[in-house]
């Protein structure tokens, strides 16, 4: 057995200590830096296709910290223990559309402080704000920032872009 | 011993101590942390003496499956959904489906727990509990007061269990 092996296998409580405390910078990275999530279902198309795409997070935007309209997020979806991707429409104190355009009577709520308004792009297939209201910001994981498909890996932008004022 | 040896020697130790910092960080969100009482929200049961002395209640919060068989009573940590970087200590009132006698100021005097969510408020009369924000989702809780660490006199094992509200169920 080569040499650097022996001593990364050394005494057995020492090659334990020195696994648990790699597992424990990965979850640092995975919690503080950036993190994957799952594009599944039909929600955002066209945006992400319905399977086979993984998605990067960047998890500096996490509590929603610094995320403005038109982000794409991943965040805990509040009536499940599942993960979701959805695009962020209302921000505290936006006025927004409760239900799909042209659905009703167009009623608008204001969103409540400390929450966001989330949709997905594909308005007839997704479950989001307009069904469990507002999100609170504490439940975003972060910021989609790319997309990875087998063997290509893409970025992703906001596409809204700041309009200078006159 | 040589300055340069020295620094080297202060180097190598620091490092060596760092890398204990994911460990803890990793023990601390998801196992169990010790975290000092703000306010007088939880009062009687928390910080009896918040108009008194500056002195604040040291708990243990247990993290371990938190967010798992959450029962009427509990005291639960979550992120206030009011301010994400905000932790808040409360007790269940309600669980998804119970139906809960609100209190001024929510708009309604009674309400249906949404799925996944809970009815929480604070025991003492100054507390922005869901009176305020309505229903809290399971997924902000962040852990349980399981022990109260100081003072000696009160500390030992929280026995949410003794609450009414954990036999409530309207």
């Amino acid at each position: 057995m080569p040499s650097f092996l022996g001593g990364l296998l050394g005494p057995p409580l020492r090659s334990a200590i020195f696994a648990g405390k790699f597992l424990a910078f990965t979850h640092l990275f995975l919690e503080y830096g950036y993190s994957t999530a799952p594009a599944h279902g039909p929600s955002m198309l066209p945006t992400f296709e319905v399977l086979g795409e993984w998605l990067l997070v960047s998890r500096r935007y996490s509590f929603g910290r610094g995320v403005e309209i038109g982000d794409l997020i991943a965040y805990n979806i509040p009536v499940n223990d599942g993960v979701g991707v959805k695009r962020l429409l209302g921000l505290p104190g936006d006025y927004v559309l409760v239900d799909t355009p042209g659905n009703s009577d167009n009623a608008m709520i204001q969103v409540p402080q400390g929450h966001c308004w989330i949709v997905g792009d594909n308005l007839p297939a997704s479950r989001d704000s307009r069904i469990f209201g507002p999100v609170p910001l504490a439940l975003i994981r972060g910021k989609v920032i790319g997309r990875i498909k087998p063997f290509r890996f893409q970025w992703i932008e906001n596409p809204l872009k700041r309009v200078e004022g006159p | 011993m040589s300055t340069k040896n020295f620094l080297g020697q202060f180097t190598g130790h620091l490092i060596r101590y760092a890398t204990w910092l994911p460990p803890l960080i990793w023990f601390n969100t998801y196992v169990a942390q010790v975290t000092l009482i703000n306010g007088p929200s939880m009062y009687p049961y928390l910080n009896p003496q918040y108009h008194e002395s500056l002195r604040r209640d040291l708990c243990l919060v247990y993290k371990l499956y938190a967010q798992l068989d959450l029962e009427r009573g509990m005291l639960v940590t979550f992120r206030n959904p009011y301010d994400p970087e905000k932790i808040t200590v409360k007790r269940i009132i309600g669980l998804e489906g119970d139906v809960v006698r609100a209190r001024p100021p929510f708009p309604h005097e009674y309400i249906e727990v949404p799925q996944g969510h809970i009815w929480v408020e604070g025991d003492g009369e100054k507390s922005k509990d869901s009176n305020y924000y309505g229903p809290i989702s399971v997924r902000l809780i962040t852990g349980r007061i399981t022990h109260i660490l100081s003072p000696l006199n009160r500390a030992g094992r929280v026995k949410w269990w003794e609450h009414p509200s954990h036999r409530a169920g309207i």
